[in-house]
């Protein structure tokens, strides 16, 4: 089987993904590029700004000549990577092998895939409906080698062919330009007269070795696929970690939703391909001259769908306040567990709209999580030390000696006893606590005031009497 | 009789005086009294508004009936909701409540509160919420109510017994005093009925401690044995 490699060129990377994490910008009207300010030269640029005649590599200068209105983004090779990975997890579903080429090409390996969509056009097919979900501008090309692919996919030539005749043609009237040799070479090319890769593959290989540089050979050998080409596949990450650049700077938590909905909505593609759930996001806030905030949201049970971390969100939101504007946005979602269905009971009758750990949740978010607990009993006499409560629901793990006549209520810490009341049940003794600090010596009675209010009064050894607790 | 009159009652359109409705699915309350009073128990949900004092057995009034339901319903909660004290678990344990079936949701804010038993009742996790909560307005009572509706859930609103003119929208209305032999209870209000006069509830059964009978010669109380020496 022969080798075919298809090569996915992104150019305008950075200006896609500003484009669509601010969908009311105005970066499909106004001219806006990319600058690399290492090099001072133009790297990616939209439509308007092609038309008003600016170029690749141009200078700063010449660009904002040619328009005034020229809005200029430093190039951000983070923002740019990220964005490549993104296209690269939502390829990996359709494509098994794929391969990141600088920062903004993928390489896919496609021989081996014919076996699974039987011909090159179905698979192109698929392949161009998930690069379409991810609203990015591209150039393709296939080729017999990766560096063919490569070449034809720089000079868009966006066709899709296994036929390798018909590649070797459309390279060999491509400049020499477009290559990856490096500019020195490509100009001690042209002096002996070669401007084209037709020109050069006449040469043969071991001629140019001796001739030029070992690096033009090895291109060349690797164009034509004489020598074979090291590619190191990707394999996706397991935690999701994503940031929203902001082209505008928010102050309000309510814009600061639009952003959010649109981490979570990527989040909850990610888990539903893969079937996780999480319970733990954190986002952090990045605000422009202040410390970030870092917001954590939990959730008792595992979740993936973005309507129900919104709800969290919204709650967790109302709590906090910006010092200053907020200009990026990080979700990072380390822990991931494998979903498994709930067993609920079909013939119930009424379906719960919420399970309850969703309702702790929402609760914890809103109130604080010391808000909600659930009462639990620890095997000490001491009332003080029975009574226990937790965080979580959880069952306790050793059923003891429980005694009757206890109040429904207990005051903590006690209070001295001020009214007259008469006793109706007691004493009962208890008396322990002597292996740690805090023994106690108490009688207690079950005592009645002139109200009719049930109380649970103790006497110490020193005659004082305390109200400890109340028969509800 | 008018043949319209005739056509309108079948239709249950039209509603006699003499005739009080049945309660199908009234839950028992555990106390004979209280199930008398209200033929039949507590209703399936909806809210209730308990006018008591605090500690003079309102609550555990309303502990057989809850621990019913929880049997009924072990997948679902009890919530107490702003609880005056802490909640001693030792009690319900000993009662036969299941404790990781029960939750305290004790908010900072007054707000808070209300917004805490509306989530909880139309969650559909809980099957009885008891609020305690010292004013409440009508509307505020018409969304617990929805709430309650919407999850199944019965609401107990615990609050102190203070002059109110306006009518709260509740399902059942119950104004509680101190009694010897248990508590004393009215029915202020409920759905389809009028309020009867107030009555014991004996909670002897339950608490052999807590209640006196009638007859206090037949026990000899401490108190009461140094007061007649």
């Amino acid at each position: 089987m022969q080798n075919i490699w298809l090569y996915l060129y992104f150019p305008n990377l950075q200006l896609d993904a500003l484009l669509q994490q601010n969908p009311e910008s105005n970066i499909h009207t106004q001219a806006y590029v990319i600058l690399d300010e290492q090099t001072n030269q133009v790297c990616q640029l939209n439509h308007s700004a092609y038309q008003a005649g600016i170029r690749l590599g141009m200078g700063l200068g010449t660009a904002a000549m040619l328009n005034g209105d020229l809005q200029v983004i430093a190039y951000q090779q983070e923002m740019t990577k990220n964005r490549l990975n993104d296209i690269a997890h939502s390829l990996y579903l359709v494509t098994s092998d794929i391969c990141f080429f600088n920062d903004n090409g993928l390489l896919l390996r496609v021989h081996n895939m014919l076996n699974l969509y039987g011909n090159l056009t179905s698979y192109w097919q698929v392949v161009q409906r998930q690069l379409s979900l991810q609203q990015v501008g591209f150039h393709y090309a296939t080729g017999h080698s990766p560096l063919a692919a490569r070449l034809l996919a720089i000079t868009a030539w966006d066709q899709v062919t296994d036929n390798v005749g018909v590649i070797k043609k459309a390279i060999q009237n491509t400049p020499l330009q477009h290559t990856d040799i490096t500019p020195k070479a490509v100009e001690k090319l042209q002096r002996v007269g070669i401007h084209t890769i037709q020109a050069v593959l006449n040469i043969p290989l071991a001629d140019i070795a001796k001739r030029f540089d070992v690096e033009v050979a090895t291109y060349i050998g690797k164009l034509t696929a004489q020598i074979t080409h090291p590619v190191s596949f990707f394999h996706p990450k397991k935690s999701f970690n994503r940031v929203i650049e902001l082209l505008y700077d928010i102050e309000n938590i309510q814009i600061l939703q639009g952003p959010l909905s649109q981490l979570l909505q990527s989040l909850e593609q990610f888990l539903k391909t893969r079937d996780l759930l999480t319970q733990t996001l954190v986002f952090t806030l990045s605000q422009r001259d202040e410390k970030s905030i870092e917001l954590n949201i939990h959730s008792q049970q595992g979740e993936y769908l973005a309507k129900s971390w919104a709800v969290l969100i919204s709650l967790k939101l109302e709590n906090i306040t910006l010092s200053a504007p907020v200009f990026a946005i990080r979700l990072i979602v380390e822990n991931t567990y494998i979903r498994t269905p709930d067993k609920s009971d079909l013939f119930a009758g009424k379906q719960g709209r919420l399970s309850r750990l969703q309702l702790i949740s929402l609760l914890q978010a809103k109130l604080g999580e010391e808000a909600v607990s659930t009462p639990t009993l620890t095997n000490d006499y001491r009332p003080e030390q029975t009574i226990q409560n937790s965080k979580r629901l959880i069952k306790s793990i050793q059923p003891f000696q429980l005694y009757a006549l206890r109040p429904s209520f207990l005051l903590t810490p006690p209070q001295r006893l001020q009214e007259k009341v008469s006793i109706a049940y007691g004493p009962e003794r208890i008396e322990t606590g002597w292996w740690d600090a805090k023994p106690i010596t108490r009688d207690y009675f079950i005592a009645r005031n002139q109200l009719g209010q049930w109380y649970w009064v103790f006497k110490t050894p020193e005659d004082a009497w305390y109200l400890h607790g109340v028969f509800s | 009789m008018h043949p319209t009159i005739s056509y309108l009652k079948n239709k249950n359109l039209l509603w006699q005086a003499s005739h009080t409705q049945s309660t199908d699915n009234g839950q028992h309350t555990g106390f004979k009294e209280l199930d008398n009073a209200l033929q039949g128990g507590f209703p399936e949900y909806g809210v209730i508004d308990i006018r008591s004092e605090i500690g003079i057995g309102e609550l555990r009034l309303l502990l057989p009936s809850i621990l019913t339901r929880q049997q009924q319903k072990q997948t679902e909660l009890v919530t107490l909701i702003a609880p005056p004290m802490s909640i001693n678990s030792e009690m319900l344990a000993e009662f036969g409540f299941a404790l990781e079936q029960v939750m305290v949701v004790q908010p900072l804010l007054n707000k808070q509160v209300l917004w805490s038993a509306e989530q909880s009742l139309k969650s559909g996790c809980c099957h009885s919420v008891i609020l305690w909560h010292a004013s409440l307005s009508v509307t505020q009572v018409k969304r617990l109510q929805l709430a309650a509706e919407k999850g199944h859930c019965l609401l107990f609103i615990i609050r102190q017994p203070r002059q109110e003119h306006i009518s709260l929208p509740v399902t059942l209305g119950i104004k509680l005093s101190p009694s010897k032999v248990g508590i004393r209870a009215q029915i202020t209000k409920r759905k389809g009925s009028w309020s009867n006069n107030s009555f014991d509830v004996y909670m002897g059964a339950y608490w052999p401690e807590l209640s006196r009978l009638e007859d206090t010669n037949v026990l000899a109380f401490p108190s009461r044995a140094s007061r007649a020496g």
